[in-house]
């Protein structure tokens, strides 16, 4: 488990999660490189197909924030 | 402020909240309120600082959130000024939810502890007790204060300034310096939060708008319009640009190592790196490499596309390629710079947000954006003092518009208020205003009148209003909510039981009509926060306790031998009102405050009436015999639920609109082309009103100077095959962009008007039948990133 | 119930006489036991056919969808509230309808009828509210209905229509103090691992057959999502992922309209209790919206607004 690299999808809203994440970046926070951001207009955008398709897809996780 | 950085995530300590002299997490933290405000003895700022008291339950909120429960908060205060739009609730949370400590009381000194860090204070609290206790940190709450440079400034531009050396200005004028063509705005008016100094500055930019006005127009230049080549129904050709971002990217990124693996990928006709893509030899080379390899999509892997992609969007325009068929990749902010200590993985992963672009951008189609024609004319709301200054700043303008106000009068509230803080005549200045718009022929005043509907959107409304039993449509490009507030008429402490126990705004009639009464009386008694601060109206009315205090006064300048009692609870004289407090207490006002689990009573027997109250120094009840009470009422705001509706704007708990931004578009809301003053957005004085009035009055020319506006391709859209009518869309939609379709062979299916849309997709998430698109972010395009993410590189 | 049915008759006659209506949906006798059929009877004559027992469990509203004509609808408790459903998604118009309300007393189980006898069954026949059963070699039984009734039904609180026209009989008494979602908190008290192996025993032997869907008056969309082919993101074949996606997406689809009327279980060729899943969210919005489905005809489901004080506590 301790080396276990999991593929996380996250979601972000483009108005606030992905700027907060771009701020994450400006202020050199780390963080594991495991996610992989889908940029999405809003999280309302975010329809029930999106989950179920990325963990189809084999994805260990989804992450949706904003 | 240095507190604020070390909270900041991108502070010296990177958020961590530690003592900067031992590095020690501290587990007891006390704020030192108005440091250098309100204090006449170690600095001369007789002022109040006006911020303070919110920034610093700001900073122990969030240094709770950051350290637990188990970090002490405490708040040393005299009066705790929550004033703001929202501010009453967050103290109330503060206080019984975050379990923050509010100390009452005055500190006398701060020691430092023998052999630690940790530092005592000795304070006295209200009822004289001196008491000591140990933090860990100590935060002084400062206040501002003007730098003797702009004092200088000041002089050599030849402004005046106050006292307390804000610039002067007037209520009426609360953005004119005392010179014409000079304006100010923000902290150097006074001092204010973040909100009101946006207000400022959009009323300043009106103001030099208004004497600038003949000029629009005149120095802009057309850029040159390059046609745009079709490429619909073309196999993708996509171009990949590795961005090495100097050091950037590359410091961590294997940049080449991307664009090489970006050049087996699907439809990818060509791949490179680049220094900086976003210079400009870098964009022109971009633009050429599109025209040689034919390119028809772009991807770039660099930066941000909040910062980088509209300028990129440019290169492709001027490539001939329509702006919408463009991804990039977050290599730097959500790669290179948050994993610096594993390139492998940070180039690993610039491998998968390369494809997952590359994915995304196949599938991309060319959008267009829909223009629309801005009518020139404004409606206004409500004809109260905000609604006359937001008329009359854009007739100053050049621009036409209506008023509509359901009273038979103009003036709303202003006509019931006797003098501003700086001693004006309302009822003078009033007067003016109102002849000013009814003698202007470009502003239409719709007295008696009320909406009945609104159609259309920003730009294009038309808004059905009926008065005096007729029907008129008017068509305007934008609206201006200054709807107000009204005076709370209290239930409690007996009013409207007895002639003597009257409102503030009865007390002004009375100062307005000279009443005679009002120099006989023996003794009067204000009691404050009536309806306001508690229970379902959990906010601070904001104008009370200065009008208190300025009708306190004019009542001791009527008879200086009268006996005068202000009951209150914290006194909440913001800015340069300090002073008026100030001065009420030189002429022998006695302030007496009381807590909300003790409010006042209120006896009248034998035709005598007298207020039992508990003195909060004393500890115990005393009772003031007087001849009148006055109840400083909430501002209630006039009902707006219908207009909420039609125009589709938010209303909060309380009932005040709620605006854009809370700090940074006060004055604007987020359905385009609809913009709010006035006390209908919370209450605020005249000055305060006035300048909000002008800020959105300068929002709304923002929209009114564009003869046409271009609204985002990014929409949603309906295949009305797919529809089954169900009429979520319509019912979701936050901006009602959807409706039926009424005639034709899509009969009861649903559309999207694409000028009303945001694109935020909640109809397309939301539509079962899936026949709502989204434009740049469809189902297929999200899943093609989905799928992509999965595929292993190589 | 034979009184039922000759009341139903009857309106049903009057209504196509007095031509209120163009047709009236309701149900026949089947040519096996226990299998009622829906039936349209346009002219009076005709009105004879109609039956009515413990066997009506179809339900009738999704034979109402985009339909042109004036309709006289049979409807139980359930079937309305589905209608109020139908009237709010514009699938059928109030005007077009003339509802004929049954107050129900439940519908039978035919697979726990199937399993009480040994041989095939001949006739059921009820009395009342007991069941009595001939087998093929002429042997029978008695029971009481409430033995044998269908899962929903025993857990029915609007037994009685929501919104009709005319009355079949006197309002029956609703049940009260019914635990609706005893197996849903079952569920939902399992660790993640536990609840997985339970959808997959569960859904193991579904065969994606649709009849769950095709009897549901719900799904009316023109494309379901299921056969979405551009993109085609679900796999169409017998892969237990696709076959789970299926009946997720197609339960939140439900949220907030499912009427617990049981008839995608009913129809389930291979016996699986898709209400569970249908009920997790009955439960969901019961709890956060305090919203039950096809009670009011002036309020859309909650998923269908957009709200800025909607409850958040479930975001974690
Ligand atoms: C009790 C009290 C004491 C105050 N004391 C002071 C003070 O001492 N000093 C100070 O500077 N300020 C004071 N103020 C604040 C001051 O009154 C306001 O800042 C200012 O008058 C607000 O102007 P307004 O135009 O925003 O709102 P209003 O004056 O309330 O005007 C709103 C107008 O809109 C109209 N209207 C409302 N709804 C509709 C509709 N649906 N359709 C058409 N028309 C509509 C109303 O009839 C009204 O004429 C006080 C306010 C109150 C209530
Ligand atoms: S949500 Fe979908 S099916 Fe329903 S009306 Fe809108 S587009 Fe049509
Ligand atoms: S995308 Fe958003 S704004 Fe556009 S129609 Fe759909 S719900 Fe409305
Ligand atoms: S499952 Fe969903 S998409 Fe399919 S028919 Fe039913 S409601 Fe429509
Ligand atoms: S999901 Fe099943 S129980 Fe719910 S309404 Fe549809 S058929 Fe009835
Ligand atoms: S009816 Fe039964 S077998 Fe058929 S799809 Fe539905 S659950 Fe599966």
């Amino acid at each position: 488990m301790a080396d276990w690299e999991p593929k996380i999808v996250s979601f972000f809203c483009n108005w606030c999660t992905y700027g907060a994440a771009d701020l994450a970046g400006v202020g050199r926070m780390q963080y594991p490189p495991y996610f992989r951001v889908v940029r999405i207009p809003c999280t309302g955008r975010m329809h029930p197909k999106f989950f179920l398709s990325a963990l189809r897809e084999g994805v260990d996780g989804v992450w949706v924030s904003g | 402020m240095e507190y604020e950085r070390i909270l900041s995530a991108s502070g010296p300590t990177g958020g961590h909240l530690v003592r900067l002299s031992d590095k020690k997490e501290p587990k007891k933290i006390a704020w030192l309120q108005c440091i250098g405000s309100r204090d006449m003895n170690r600095c001369d700022n007789a002022y109040c600082s006006a911020v303070c008291c919110m920034y610093a339950i700001k900073e122990a909120v969030i240094s709770k959130e950051h350290s637990g429960d188990d970090l002490d908060c405490a708040i040393f205060f005299m009066d705790m000024r929550t004033h703001g739009k929202e501010f009453e609730r967050y103290y109330d949370n503060a206080k019984t939810k975050k379990g923050i400590r509010f100390i009452r009381s005055r500190v006398h000194t701060i020691n430092p502890v023998q052999g630690t860090d940790d530092l005592e204070v000795r304070y006295v609290t209200e009822d004289g007790r001196i008491l000591n206790e140990t933090f860990d940190m100590i935060v002084l709450s400062v206040g501002l204060e003007i730098p003797k440079e702009i004092v200088e400034l000041s002089k050599k531009l030849n402004i005046e300034l106050t006292s307390s050396k804000f610039s002067k200005t007037g209520t009426f004028k609360p953005v004119d310096s005392s010179r014409k063509g000079i304006y100010v705005c923000g902290a150097f008016q006074g001092p204010k939060d973040i909100p009101q100094a946006v207000v400022d500055a959009s009323a300043a930019a009106a103001a030099a708008g208004e004497i600038l006005s003949s000029a629009r127009n005149t120095l802009t230049k057309k850029p040159e319009i390059i046609p745009e080549i079709d490429v619909m129904g073309d196999r993708p050709r996509i171009g990949v640009f590795v961005c090495k971002c100097g050091i950037n990217i590359a410091g961590v990124v294997n940049v080449p190592d991307v664009s090489k693996y970006a050049e087996t990928l699907p439809y990818v006709e060509y791949a490179t790196d680049n220094l900086f893509s976003c210079s400009q030899d870098t964009q022109d080379k971009m633009a050429q490499l599109i025209k040689e390899k034919g390119l028809n999509r772009v991807v770039v892997a660099a930066c941000t596309p909040k910062t980088h992609e509209p300028l990129f969007q440019e290169t492709l325009k001027n490539a001939g390629i329509n702006k919408y068929l463009f991804e990039m990749a977050n290599i730097r902010n959500h790669d290179s710079w948050v994993h610096k200590d594993s390139p492998e993985a940070a180039t690993e992963k610039a491998k998968d947000l390369v494809r997952m672009a590359v994915a995304k951008v196949a599938m991309l189609q060319p959008l267009k954006e829909a223009e629309l024609q801005v009518n020139q004319t404004a409606l206004v709301i409500g004809g109260g003092i905000s609604g006359l200054v937001a008329a009359k700043t854009l007739s100053n303008q050049g621009y036409e518009s209506h008023i509509v106000e359901k009273d038979s009068t103009l003036g709303g509230q202003a006509k019931s208020i006797y003098k501003t803080t700086t001693n004006e005549i309302v009822a003078d200045e009033l007067k003016q205003l109102i002849n000013d718009v009814t003698t202007d022929s470009k502003i239409h005043v719709h007295l008696n009148t009320t909406i009945k509907k609104v159609d259309g959107f920003v730009g294009n409304f038309q808004t059905t209003l009926v008065g005096n039993a007729t029907e008129t449509v008017i068509p305007h490009g934008v609206t201006i909510m200054a709807t107000g507030a009204s005076a709370y008429k209290p239930s409690e402490y007996e009013f409207g039981k007895d002639s003597r126990i009257i409102t503030s705004l009865d007390l002004d009639q009375k100062l307005i009509n000279h009443d005679p009464m009002l120099k006989q009386l023996q003794s009067a008694v204000f009691i404050q926060c009536v309806g306001s601060r508690e229970n379902n109206r959990l906010y601070c009315s904001r104008v009370c306790c200065t009008h208190s205090i300025h009708n306190a006064i004019e009542l001791k300048e009527l008879n200086p031998n009268m006996d005068i009692y202000i009951l209150y609870r914290d006194i909440r004289t913001y800015g340069e009102r300090e002073l008026l407090y100030r001065k009420a207490r030189d002429l022998g006002v006695i302030f007496i405050r009381y807590s909300v689990n003790n409010k006042p009573s209120v006896a009248i027997q034998n035709g005598k009436m007298s207020i039992s109250v508990t003195d909060h120094v004393l500890n115990r009840p005393i009772i003031i015999e007087t001849d009148l009470l006055t109840l400083a009422s909430a501002l209630i705001p006039n009902p707006a639920e219908d207009l909420a509706q039609f125009f589709k704007l938010p209303l909060n708990e309380d009932g005040f609109f709620v605006e854009r931004h809370a700090k940074l578009g006060p004055s604007e809301f987020a359905t385009d082309g609809v913009f709010l003053c006035g006390t209908a957005h919370y209450p605020k004085p005249i000055d305060e009103s006035i300048a909000q009035a002008k800020a959105a009055a300068s929002r709304a020319v923002t929209l009114l100077a564009r003869k046409n506006i271009f609204t985002s391709g990014q929409v949603a859209f309906i295949n009305p095959v797919n529809c089954s009518s169900c009429g979520i869309c319509i019912s979701i939609c936050p901006y009602s962009a959807p409706s039926f379709i009424e005639k034709g062979p899509f009969t009861g299916k649903a559309q999207i008007n694409p000028v009303l849309c945001k694109g935020c997709g909640l109809c397309v998430a939301s539509c079962r039948s899936g026949a709502i698109h989204h434009n740049g972010y469809d189902n297929g395009q999200i899943f093609n990133q989905l799928f992509a993410i999965t595929e292993l590189p190589n | 119930m034979i009184e039922y049915q000759k009341k139903i008759q009857n309106i049903a006659e009057r209504l196509l006489n007095e031509k209120k209506v163009d047709v009236v949906l309701g149900f026949k006798k089947g040519t096996i036991p226990m299998m009622n059929q829906p039936c349209l009877v346009r002219v009076p004559d005709e009105t004879q056919k109609l039956v009515w027992d413990s066997n009506c469990g179809i339900n009738l509203t999704n034979y109402l969808t985009n339909r042109k004509e004036r309709i006289g609808i049979i409807a139980k408790g359930c079937d309305t509230r589905n209608i109020v459903t139908h009237i709010v998604e514009n699938k059928i118009k109030r005007e077009q309808l003339v509802i004929i309300g049954v107050p129900c007393t439940g519908m039978i189980d035919k697979a726990k009828i199937n399993g009480l006898m040994v041989n095939e069954i001949a006739e059921v026949s009820e009395h009342n509210q007991e069941i009595t059963i001939t087998d093929s070699r002429g042997a029978t039984k008695t029971i009481q209905k409430k033995e044998v009734l269908q899962s929903n039904c025993s857990i029915c609180k609007y037994k009685n229509p929501v919104i009709y026209d005319e009355l079949v009989a006197d309002l029956v008494p609703e049940s009260k103090d019914i635990d609706r979602y005893e197996d849903i908190r079952k569920i939902e008290s399992m660790a993640s691992s536990e609840k997985f192996k339970f959808f997959e025993d569960m859904l193991s032997t579904c065969i994606r057959c649709y009849a769950c869907r095709n009897a549901c008056p719900l799904c009316y969309c023109p494309t379901c999502f299921v056969d979405e082919s551009k993109p085609q993101w679900l796999g169409k074949g017998m892969d237990p992922i696709d076959i789970r996606t299926f009946h997720f997406l197609r339960a939140y689809h439900c949220a907030g309209r499912c009427t617990d009327c049981g008839s995608c279980e009913r129809a389930c060729p291979m016996d699986i209790t898709v209400r569970q899943f249908t009920k997790k969210l009955e439960k969901d919005c019961v709890e956060l919206f305090g919203w039950e489905a096809g009670l009011t005809l002036d309020k859309r489901p909650p998923l269908d607004h957009y709200k800025t004080n909607d409850p958040q506590s479930f975001i974690k």
